[in-house]
């Protein structure tokens, strides 16, 4: 599954930039994610991701990657993780891109997920639309929290 | 494989409501167990409780009063399909009912485990929409109705509260010119697309209601559909079905899965909608 989102944010891009690498205040951002712990600064972290459909509701410990970074613009990252209990895997290939624009700076990412195991008899559209919500509420927590900082 | 789990047996509503507020997550109700019970054994979801409320009395019965037909949510498919009362007042519910999933399905699985399943291929809760019809529920101290079209929320999630419980589900019977009718069409077990339509023939084509489901998370009425058709003659109505049909594919929130692309599930909701015009008027 691929998805392509954009977020306008009322912001200097050092800024947002700053923001991305502050773990704790960035994990904030993502819905149902948490027990952030950083393992290799600005290499590898950790953190558990919490997601629920109805009464479906899966656990992903999940590691994050980040493959590449150029300052300012630019970062490559794979997460991958695993719910035993239910017996599902989660992968995601995320990139995200900073440019800037007037007085406001434009963070853009394209992030593949792909979810295998018993959690994709719910049916691919359900966790298409699930994963979609996620992205937009992680997009609107990023600015409203970029922007309430001004 | 299903894992352990307690099994609670009350015999009343009120001990269903308050075990439910008292085990909050960790306990479901537990009807026919068609949807249920699946899940568990796949270890897709896991309780600790199951809460049986097939020994409460008096959620299996069928009675038609004051204009409507009253349907206790414990009465299976099988109660439906072969039910006198739904023959006479509700037949577009009965012939939706002999085509749920599967003979085994229709005799176990009930109408309130389907309704508060939420499954989004479920055909029952488009239908009850487009009839107009009431959920009766109750907690320990109180009661309310909530209007079928109000109460699917999301693929898997509806209106219920946690300690809530699913009794009646109320039909109104339809005018003596009152039409109905539901289409389903899918090639997998489950139904692609699903769509009902209600209204009267008095002097022209009224209190018109169209509702979708399956295409996406949760089967939704179309107002801009009905607005289309509402008040027109039979011939009007029936010129402006293309165009309700594709008003109504767009609003179903069809999703792009197993069933069929987005494109194709709305395509076939408007191919329905026409059917169903149809079928109702035959």
């Amino acid at each position: 599954m691929q998805f392509q989102k954009e977020v306008e944010i009322l912001a200097p891009r050092e800024k947002v930039w700053q923001f991305i690498w502050d773990v704790d205040r960035f994990i904030a951002c993502v819905p149902g994610c948490k027990e952030a712990k950083t393992i290799e600064e600005g290499k590898r972290y950790s953190a558990t991701m919490v997601e629920k459909v109805g009464p479906f509701k899966v656990e992903f410990p999940t590691t994050i990657e980040v493959l590449e970074r150029e300052e300012l613009t630019h970062i490559k990252a794979q997460a991958s993780g695993a719910d035993n209990k239910i017996g599902s895997r989660m992968k995601l290939d995320l990139d995200v891109n900073l440019r800037e624009q007037g007085d406001k700076t434009i963070l853009g990412f394209v992030a593949g997920v792909d979810i295998l195991g018993k959690l994709a008899a719910l049916g691919h559209g359900i966790i298409k639309r699930k994963a979609d919500q996620v992205l937009d509420e992680f997009a609107q927590a990023v600015k409203t929290k970029l922007e309430g900082d001004r | 494989m299903l894992r352990r789990f307690r099994l609670e047996e009350p015999q009343s509503v009120a001990e269903v409501s308050e075990l439910l507020g008292r085990f909050g997550e960790s306990a479901k109700v537990y009807a026919g167990g068609t949807e249920l019970l699946l899940a568990m054994k796949e270890g897709l979801v896991q309780y600790e409780r199951l809460v049986n409320v097939k020994n409460v009395t008096g959620l299996n019965e069928i009675t038609v009063t004051d204009g409507s037909v009253t349907i206790g949510a414990l009465c299976t498919h099988h109660q439906l399909e072969t039910s006198a009362a739904l023959t006479e007042k509700l037949p577009a519910l009965k012939k939706l009912e002999q085509n749920v999933a599967n003979v085994r399905v229709r005799q176990v699985g009930t109408i309130g485990g389907n309704l508060c399943f939420a499954e989004p291929h479920a055909d029952p809760g488009t239908l009850l929409i487009a009839l107009g019809a009431k959920l009766i529920t109750e907690k320990s101290s109180s009661k309310r109705e909530i209007a079928a079209e109000d109460f699917f929320v999301d693929a898997y999630e509806t209106a219920l509260e946690a300690d809530e419980v699913l009794t009646k589900i109320q039909v109104p019977v339809p005018a003596a010119n009152g039409r109905s009718a539901y289409l389903k069409f899918g090639y997998l077990e489950r139904p692609s697309v699903g769509v009902a339509i209600a209204f009267n023939l008095n002097g022209g084509v009224k209190g018109v209601k169209v509702a979708v489901g399956c295409a996406g998370p949760a089967p939704r009425r179309v107002a801009e559909a009905e607005a289309l058709l509402e008040g027109k003659s039979k011939d009007e109505a029936e010129r402006n079905l293309a165009q309700a049909g594709a008003v109504a594919g767009r609003a179903a929130q069809a999703i792009s899965d197993l069933h069929g692309s987005q494109e194709y599930k709305e395509h076939i909701v408007g191919v329905l909608l026409k059917r169903a015009f149809e079928r109702a008027l035959s």
